[in-house]
């Protein structure tokens, strides 16, 4: 047996060996009477003389039979919140978050590189081929020792669980228990699979072997993903909980717990979240180093990856605020106290924060893509119609975070008349907000458009009518959107919740229809000069570290908001928070929290990017050949 | 084009002399009025067309020599922004918004000035020029900077620091969640799925659609649709019933909430802030019926902890009223502003 058939073999078997481990926990999950047993639980319940009480599942309204225990009636004591002379709440607060943090990072990465990876493997220009791959590799490099230290935080937040509410938490475990294991094996799973895809990466990397990398980087993704839904399931039962009756008691359908009104909303904006984060990180990551660069090659090569990172976080990012619309309509379905709590009362205000966050997100990646337009020759035409963006730009953000009700003294009030202000009070509700959003959106759109063809010009016969269109298309969006904007006020709530549906999709046919029509209008076209990496300003990879800063304040935000919405419930009106600190913060308390979760992630994650440069550096990818000193030119990467 | 330059310039220079007349009051800002009510697009406008008018005027001033740098460009405009939300929008906006906009106008300057690395040289030169200090204007102008910004800086911390005697700001939560059932004259109402019994066709059966059909019409006048006049004897139902909201209304609600149902009663402005203006779509337009029952039936009293600061003083009206008598008041106000209550399918 020659060494490629070995080596193909044994590659086929740790592929085999990665499927087989995740569908072992899956296996495991599959209900007793698949294999011709009775459920244990419903085989207990039915033995002679005793007596089977059934109950209402309190989402679902199913009947069940009671297989769990009342969720326990707690009180302030050592018994049920043991504590150390600090406030557990935010003890656990920081765990969870930084935790979160890296589960997140460690999620999303694998996901790039799986993307990076292949678009190595499909690539025809060898050299832009092995940057690919370059990249994909710095990138699980990096999340290669961030995975280590999730693990640790995951510890770390378990046993602080565990000492500060045991109570809260072994009802937690009680009523996960069918699953709980099953999330452990995954995470054995997902490391076994990230070391094998990881050290693999130099072996597998050719031919038939690097598709079974590539498959590998798959397995790890799903694998990744069903973890992030499991722990998903937990915090969806702590908001809307399912799968047990009015005293809390597990009514054995391990699905109802799961599938709660808010798992799946979850799911998809945690997805998103997750890898607009990653993608932000990465991109503070290259900017760092880029910022520190001491060589021209250096300077390119980050440069580059910080673009290649920007552009998947903020593809992420585009729909991101459409996803978190969908979450917050479930939430209102699902309970309008906890809705109005959201958005209208308690914590509304820290919606403002969060809209504005979401605005900067936005105007970071508009800015950071003017100045890449100063890298490429030809791109000048654009730059004096940029004012006309940034004026779109500011119109939408200051509708976006105008606030219902506005912060004023007593005289102020006098002064305005009334709570709302006449003119401005009608920004600070959903219909303008909506319209705010995809005018920013839809700016970035079209930022990217004129990035895309920044130094080309069109040579197909049809360019003049190409173009004419596409101006007209964006034109009749931000008329569109505006109209439905305004328009939302004459019509029924319901309607109007239903009217954001053709404002998005407005703004996404601008993204896939403009963005299909402009690779059609650039193919084969004219180059006025080549993208030349590295010669970018300092203030663009000030922009991508602002992206990454703003995405991490922000899901520090958001888990707050989601965390504190059921107020003084462990589970949502069936087991109360009767600790002594089931009350809600004040804004700025809130707000200093988070900050400094934020600033404790930065300075952990730069220990982490230094960590990664320890490592033995592998050679640089060489420039092309036979342009000595040449700076490497992956224009078609975009 | 520059003859579109030329009005752009005309526009820019009427606007920015009008904005000099409502400083120095000479105008007054209501002269103009922005619209009222529904999205606002005349202050969005009115900012475009003075961007565009400062466009042809930054152009004019180009071609006869007279540029104004890049530096003053960017300056200029955030101030003209800053002058333009204090004096030109009316009534006057709270300071934390205008704080807010004020934040976003500089950010949106310094992106338009740095976005290119020509134009962020020719803004920063100025800056460098007194740095540097290589005459001796810009060496007065750095020692007077070097005096003059510790004072600022001293003097916005004191001011910052200082104890003030005025009443602090309110983060007041207008709409707090409401619970999930709330009691009225003995009978429990469940706020997510409960419906007005009075929202009814004229055979008597729930019907949301029909109810909508006959509201009054959008818009300024509010004018009522042709045969849905609930002061007509022969009108039943739905209509019936608002005719009968509308005579407690005014029997009850009118003296503070106003005959237009815009917050401006007989008694309004004794209370500070001024009772909930019904046509505002902020108000009840984003409300269910129940949220609006529970409201009017526990009134200021009865608002939660999340209702902080309590800032109103309406009485609970299921001591005076019956809950019939409310679910038909709350009928009226929807029939008369022309606005559905929220519902959830």
């Amino acid at each position: 047996m020659g060494v490629v058939t070995r080596k193909k073999l044994f590659s086929t078997i740790a592929l085999g060996a990665m499927v087989v481990a995740l569908l072992l926990p899956i296996v495991m999950a599959l209900p007793s009477p698949a294999t011709g047993e009775e459920a244990p639980v419903a085989e207990g319940a039915q033995k002679e003389g005793e007596k089977v009480e059934k109950a209402r599942d309190v989402y679902y309204k199913t009947e069940g039979i009671v297989v769990g225990a009342p969720a326990p009636k707690t009180t302030d004591g050592p018994a049920d919140y043991p504590r150390y002379n600090f406030e557990s709440r935010v003890l656990l607060w920081f765990a969870n978050q930084q935790h979160l943090y890296y589960g997140s990072f460690v999620l999303a990465v694998p996901i790039f590189c799986m993307i990076i990876e292949f678009m190595g493997v499909v690539t025809k220009d060898k050299a832009l081929a092995k940057r690919y791959d370059q990249l994909a590799y710095d990138f699980i490099k990096i999340s290669l020792t961030a995975y280590s230290l999730t693990a640790i935080l995951g510890g770390i937040l378990i046993f602080t669980f565990l000492t500060l509410y045991p109570t809260f938490f072994s009802y937690l475990s009680s009523i996960f228990r069918p699953v709980m294991h099953i999330y452990a094996l995954m995470f054995v799973a997902e490391s076994g699979t990230l070391y094998i895809y990881y050290y693999g990466w130099d072996k597998m990397k050719e031919g038939f072997l690097k598709w079974i990398h590539l498959s590998m980087s798959v397995i790890l993704n799903v694998i990744g993903t069903l973890l992030m839904f499991l722990a998903n399931s937990w915090i969806g039962f702590m908001m809307s909980p399912a799968g047990v009756d009015e005293q809390g008691r597990y009514l054995g359908n391990i699905w109802h717990v799961i599938h709660t009104a808010l798992w799946n909303p979850l799911n998809l904006h945690r997805i998103l979240g997750n890898m607009a984060f990653g993608g932000g990180v990465v991109a503070a990551y290259a900017a760092y180093k880029f910022l520190a660069a001491k060589t021209d090659e250096e300077r390119a090569h980050y440069d580059w990856m910080g673009y290649i990172a920007m552009a998947l976080g903020v593809a992420f990012l585009i729909p991101l605020p459409f996803a978190g619309y969908w979450l917050m309509r479930e939430v209102y379905a699902y309970r309008q106290q906890m809705g109005i709590t959201l958005m209208g009362g308690l914590l509304a205000w820290l919606f403002i924060i969060q809209a504005t966050m979401i605005g900067i997100l936005f105007l970071s990646t508009n800015y950071y893509l003017w100045q890449a337009m100063g890298r490429m020759r030809g791109a000048e035409k654009y730059q004096r119609y940029i004012k006309y963006l940034v004026f779109l730009l500011a119109c939408g953000f200051m509708v976006f975070i105008t606030p219902h009700t506005m912060v004023m003294t007593p005289a102020e009030l006098k002064a305005m008349g009334g709570q709302q202000h006449p003119v401005l009070g009608n920004y600070g509700v959903m219909s303008a907000k909506n319209g705010g959003i995809n005018v920013i959106i839809t700016t970035t759109v079209l930022s990217f458009v004129w990035y895309m063809r920044g130094n080309k010009v069109s040579t197909v016969s049809w360019a003049r009518f190409g173009n004419i269109f596409m101006g007209v298309f964006f034109a009749c969006a931000y008329i569109n959107i505006i109209f439905l904007a305004i328009y939302g006020y004459y019509i029924p709530a319901n309607v109007r919740v239903g009217l954001s549906v053709p404002q998005v999709a407005t703004t996404l046919s601008c993204l896939f229809f403009m963005f299909t029509l402009n690779s059609m209008m650039m193919k084969g076209a004219k180059q006025m000069g080549p993208i030349e990496w590295g010669k970018i300003s300092a203030r663009s990879q000030y922009a991508l570290i602002m992206l990454a800063t703003a995405f991490t304040w922000m899901m520090g935000l958001m888990g707050y908001i989601r965390s504190s919405v059921r107020l003084f419930w462990h589970v949502n009106e069936i087991m109360r928070d009767n600790s002594p600190w089931a009350y809600t913060h004040t804004v700025g308390f809130a707000a200093n929290v988070i900050s400094a979760n934020v600033l404790f992630f930065w300075i952990s994650i730069l220990f982490v990017f230094w960590l990664g440069s320890l490592t033995a550096k592998k050679a640089p990818v060489e420039s092309k050949v036979g342009v000595p000193g040449a700076i490497p030119q992956p224009a078609g990467s975009h | 084009m520059k003859a579109l330059m030329s009005l752009g310039a005309l526009v820019g220079v009427v606007g920015l002399l009008l904005l000099a007349g409502m400083i120095f009051d000479v105008i007054p800002s209501n002269t103009i009025r922005l619209v009222e009510g529904y999205m606002p697009m005349q202050m969005l406008f009115e900012v475009g067309c003075y961007v565009l008018g400062f466009t042809g005027l930054s152009y004019m001033l180009n071609a006869m020599g007279m540029g104004i740098p890049r530096f003053w460009q960017g300056i200029g405009f955030w101030i003209f922004f800053l002058l333009y939300i204090k004096y030109r929008v009316y009534p006057p906006i709270p300071f934390s918004v205008r704080a807010m906009y004020g934040t976003v106008g500089l950010v949106a300057v310094l992106m338009w000035v740095s976005a290119n690395e020509e134009d962020w040289k020719k803004f920063k030169q100025p800056i460098l020029n007194v740095l540097d200090a290589q005459t001796g204007f810009n060496k007065v102008l750095r020692y007077v900077y070097l005096i003059a910004l510790p004072i600022l800086t001293w003097g916005f911390s004191y001011n910052v620091m200082m104890p003030k005697s005025e009443e602090p700001i309110e983060l007041r939560t207008v709409h707090p969640a409401p619970p999930a059932s709330t009691k009225v004259h003995g009978k429990t109402y469940v706020l997510q799925t409960s419906l007005n019994p009075y929202r009814v066709n004229t055979e008597g059966k729930y019907d949301q659609e029909y109810s909508n059909s006959l509201i009054v019409e959008q818009g300024m006048g509010r004018l009522m649709k042709p045969n849905a006049n609930p002061w007509d004897e022969k009108a039943e139902g739905y209509l019936k019933y608002v005719r009968e909201g509308g005579e407690i209304f005014f029997q009850n609600c009118h003296f503070c909430h106003g005959d237009n149902l815009n917050g401006r009663g007989l008694h309004a402005f004794a209370f500070n802030p001024i009772p909930a203006n019904f046509t505002d779509p902020g108000t009840i337009a984003q409300l269910q019926e129940t949220f609006i029952f529970w409201r009017v039936a526990k009134g200021g009293m009865g608002l939660p902890n999340e209702g902080f600061p309590w800032a109103s003083v309406m009485p609970p009206w299921e001591q005076h009223l019956t809950a019939d008598e409310m679910w038909k008041v709350i009928l009226f106000e929807y029939w008369h502003t022309g606005y559905y209550p929220r519902t959830w399918d």
